[in-house]
C-alpha cells in the first residue's frame, strides 16, 4: 500500500514573550497508508492539533519532513489540496450565512461543482437544516457543518480533528458509520479523537503522541496486545486456597474483591485444569483485554496518580521513553 | 476568479459592510432632505438685490484696497482708525481666493457650485472611514474566527488569498465610493437645479470637483488597504482601530505639541494629517515663524511653506504600500492557530 501521509522528524516550538519557548512536537513520526483509517491520539496539549496544522501548512515546522498523497508538504501541497479535506479543531464560520451557503462560497473558493453542497448536506444530516443560519447551529450541528465542508471536495484523503465534538450519541454514531462508509468507498482517513472507544470501533490503524513524540503506532489490534498481560478473571469458591494452588503453578494470582486475577496465562485451559485438579470448579474464567482507554493512559502517563488533578502538560512518555512501533519493531 | 467571486459574497454578506452602508446611504439621506427642506427657488426680486449686494462687496474691496495703496504711497495721511496690512497685496481682490458673488446673498438658497466641494469633503471623510474599518474588519474577523484557515485548506497559497482579499476589498470600494459620489453629487445637483440655483457651473468648476474626487476616491483607497494592512499585522480587526487611535492621540496630538515645544522646523511635514489634506487640495500652506528668523524679507516676511500634492502623495503611498508589504511579509511565515 502507497503512503497517503507521511511524517518523518517533524518538529515544532512555539516562543512567546510570556511563557517562553515550548517545544509542542519533537520529532514526531507518522505513516497513514492507503485506505486506512487511521485514529491519531494524545492528551491535551501532546502537540496533535499542531502536527494536523503543520502537515496542512498552516504551521511551518521547524524541521521533518512531510508528504501529503506523495507531494512534499507544505511546499507542494496546492498539487494535491483539491483532493484533501480537512477540518481542524472546530472551525468557525459566519453566523448569518446559512449552511448551504457557507458551503457554496467554499465550493466557488475550490472550484468544486455547486451541486455537490446538496449531497454533502445529505451525507451529513444536515439537508433540511441547510438554509438555516448558522448562527442557530449547535455544537454538534457546525461540527456536522465543518465534516460537510471537509467532503465536498469528494477527497482521497480526510483529516478530521476532533469530528465528534458536541456530536451527541446517537450524532457520534452516525459520524462513525459515514467514516466507515467513506472508508468502504476507498477515502482514506486520518481523524484525531478523545473518545477512544469511538476509535477503536472506527479505526483499523492508531498513533498514539504524548509530549510531541510519538508512544505507539501500528494496527489497533497489535497495539492492544502489545499491553495484554494474558491476565483473567477466575471465580472460584474458594479464591485464598485457589490463590497458593495458582502460585504452585507458576502463575500471578491476586484476589480482587470476590474473584481472582490471574495473570502470565498463555492457555486458559492451565487455570482450569491447576484449580480441577484439587477440587476447586472454576464458576468464570474472562479474559481480561486491554482496551485502547487503558493502553492509551498507560503510555502517555495520563492516569498515575489519580488522586491528584492531572495537568494538561502531565502527559509523559513511558518510563524509559520506549517507543512503541508494531509496524517496525521497538526502539529504546 | 472562483476565490474574488467567493470573497466578493463573503464581503457583501458581512453584517458591518452592511451597516456600514445602511450609515452611508442614511448619512446621505438626511444631507439631501435637510438642504432640500432649507433651500427654496430665489424669487427674481432675491436675485436683483443679491447680484447688487455681490457688486457692493465686490467694490468695497478695491476701495479698500484703493485706499491701502494711497496711504502707502502718501498721497492720503495715514493717522485714521482704519486698520489696513502692511503688504497692500493681501487686500487687493485680484489675490483673493474668492470675490464675492450673489450666491453668498441669498439666504436659504442652495447653491450647488458652491456647495459641491464641501459635500463632496464630507462623502471623501465617510467613505476613507468606511474604507478603513471594512478592510480592518473584514480581514481581522476573517483572521480571528478561522474564516482565513478554512480557506486555506481549500486554496493552501497563502499569497494569493490574502492577495485576493485585498483585491476583492479594493475593487469592491472603489466601485462603491464611485458610485455613492456619482448618486451624491447628482441628487445635490438635482436639488440645485429645482430647489435652489446651480451656480456657476463652467468647465473650469468641473474639472476643479473631477480633480478632487479622483485624489478623493485614491484616498479611500489608501485608507481601505491600510485598514487591512494593520489588521493583518495584529491578527485582529482592533489592531487597525488602536492603532489609529494610538496614532492620533501619540502623534498627532502629543508629537505636534513635542515638536513645538522643541521648535522643530516645518514640523507639519512630520504629520500624516498634513499630507492628506496637502493630497486631497493639491496642495496645502503651513505656517512656521522659524521660516522668517534671520530672513531677508524682513517685515515681509510671511512665513508660509507649501507641501504640494506630489510628494504628498509619495508619503501617503510610503506608508500603506510599506505597511501592506509587511503584512503580506508576515502574514506568508505566520503561524496560523
Amino acid at each position: 500500500m502507497s503512503a497517503v501521509i507521511e511524517i518523518e522528524g517533524l518538529r515544532k516550538t512555539f516562543h512567546s514573550m510570556r511563557s517562553g519557548r515550548r517545544v509542542a512536537v519533537d520529532g514526531f513520526d507518522l505513516l497513514v497508508e492507503e485506505g486506512q483509517v487511521h485514529g491519531f491520539l494524545g492528551p491535551n496539549g501532546s502537540g496533535k492539533t499542531t502536527t494536523l496544522r503543520a502537515l496542512l501548512g498552516l504551521v511551518r515546522a521547524d524541521s521533518g519532513r512531510m508528504t501529503v498523497l506523495g507531494e512534499p508538504s507544505p511546499e507542494l501541497l496546492t498539487r494535491v489540496a483539491g483532493q484533501v479535506g480537512a477540518i481542524v479543531e472546530s472551525p468557525q464560520f459566519f453566523g448569518n450565512f446559512t449552511g448551504y451557503r457557507t458551503l457554496r462560497l467554499l465550493a466557488r473558493a475550490g472550484g468544486v461543482p455547486v451541486s455537490r453542497v446538496d449531497e454533502v448536506l445529505e451525507l451529513v444530516g444536515l439537508h433540511d437544516r441547510g438554509d438555516d443560519r448558522v448562527r442557530g447551529y449547535s455544537l454538534g450541528m457546525k461540527q456536522r457543518l465543518a465534516v460537510a465542508s471537509a467532503l465536498l471536495k469528494d477527497p482521497r484523503l480526510l483529516i478530521l480533528d476532533e469530528p465528534a465534538n458536541g456530536l451527541d450519541p446517537a450524532g457520534i454514531r452516525e459520524m462513525r458509520d459515514l467514516m466507515r462508509s467513506l472508508a468502504a468507498s476507498g477515502v482514506t482517513v486520518l481523524v484525531s479523537s478523545h473518545i477512544l472507544g469511538e476509535i477503536q470501533l472506527i479505526c483499523d490503524h492508531v498513533t498514539i503522541i504524548s509530549r510531541g513524540r510519538r508512544v505507539a503506532t501500528g494496527r489497533v489490534d497489535e497495539v492492544l496486545a502489545g499491553h495484554d498481560r494474558h491476565e483473567f478473571l477466575v471465580r472460584v469458591a474458594e479464591p485464598e486456597r485457589a490463590v497458593e494452588l495458582l502460585h504452585a503453578a507458576e502463575l500471578t494470582a491476586v484476589v480482587d474483591g470476590g474473584a481472582l486475577v490471574v495473570g502470565g496465562v498463555s492457555d486458559p485451559t492451565v487455570v482450569s485444569r491447576v484449580l480441577g485438579e484439587q477440587g476447586l470448579w472454576v464458576g468464570e474464567l474472562t479474559p481480561l483485554r486491554p482496551d485502547l482507554e487503558s493502553v492509551f493512559l498507560e503510555l502517555t502517563g495520563a492516569y498515575e496518580h489519580p488522586s491528584v488533578p492531572r495537568q494538561v502538560d502531565d502527559s509523559s512518555l513511558p518510563q524509559g521513553e520506549t517507543v512503541i512501533d508494531l509496524d517496525r519493531g521497538v526502539d529504546a | 476568479m472562483n476565490l474574488v467571486r467567493a470573497e466578493l459574497e463573503r464581503l457583501s454578506a458581512r453584517r458591518f459592510v452592511q451597516l456600514m452602508v445602511v450609515l452611508l446611504v442614511l448619512a446621505f439621506a438626511v444631507t439631501a432632505a435637510t438642504t432640500m427642506a432649507g433651500s427654496h427657488k430665489p424669487t427674481a426680486g432675491e436675485l436683483n438685490s443679491a447680484r447688487a449686494q455681490a457688486a457692493e462687496a465686490r467694490r468695497d474691496l478695491e476701495a479698500t484696497h484703493q485706499e491701502c495703496l494711497n496711504r502707502q504711497n502718501g498721497t492720503l495721511p495715514a493717522d485714521t482708525d482704519k486698520y489696513f496690512p502692511s503688504d497692500c497685496s493681501e487686500v487687493d481682490p485680484i489675490r483673493q481666493e474668492r470675490l464675492p458673488i450673489p450666491a453668498d446673498f441669498l439666504p436659504g438658497v442652495f447653491t450647488f457650485a458652491e456647495q459641491a466641494r464641501p459635500l463632496l469633503y464630507f462623502l471623501i471623510a465617510f467613505l476613507v472611514l468606511f474604507g478603513f474599518l471594512v478592510g480592518a474588519s473584514y480581514i481581522g474577523a476573517d483572521l480571528t474566527s478561522g474564516g482565513v484557515v478554512n480557506l486555506l485548506l481549500w486554496r493552501p497559497r497563502r499569497m494569493t488569498v490574502l492577495a485576493a482579499k485585498l483585491g476583492t476589498l479594493l475593487g469592491t470600494v472603489l466601485v462603491l465610493a464611485l458610485l455613492a459620489s456619482v448618486a451624491y453629487l447628482a441628487t445635490f445637483w438635482v436639488i440645485g437645479q429645482t430647489a435652489g440655483l446651480p451656480g456657476r457651473l463652467d468647465g473650469e468648476f468641473w474639472r476643479s470637483l473631477g480633480a478632487v474626487h479622483g485624489r478623493g476616491l485614491v484616498l479611500v483607497l489608501l485608507s481601505s488597504a491600510l485598514g487591512f494592512a494593520i489588521a493583518t499585522l495584529g491578527r485582529h480587526t482592533s489592531a487597525a482601530l488602536g492603532a489609529l487611535a494610538a496614532y492620533a492621540v501619540v502623534w498627532e496630538l502629543g508629537g505636534r505639541l513635542v515638536l513645538e515645544i522643541v521648535d522643530a522646523p516645518k514640523s507639519d511635514l512630520f504629520m500624516v494629517s498634513s499630507h492628506i489634506g496637502a493630497w486631497l487640495n493639491g496642495g496645502a500652506r503651513f505656517y512656521d515663524e522659524q521660516l522668517c528668523r534671520g530672513s531677508i524679507d524682513g517685515p515681509y516676511c510671511e512665513g508660509f511653506y507649501t507641501v504640494t500634492w506630489a510628494p504628498a502623495l509619495l508619503v501617503l503611498l510610503a506608508i500603506t504600500g510599506g505597511l501592506t508589504a509587511a503584512a503580506f511579509a508576515m502574514f506568508r511565515r505566520r503561524d496560523l492557530i
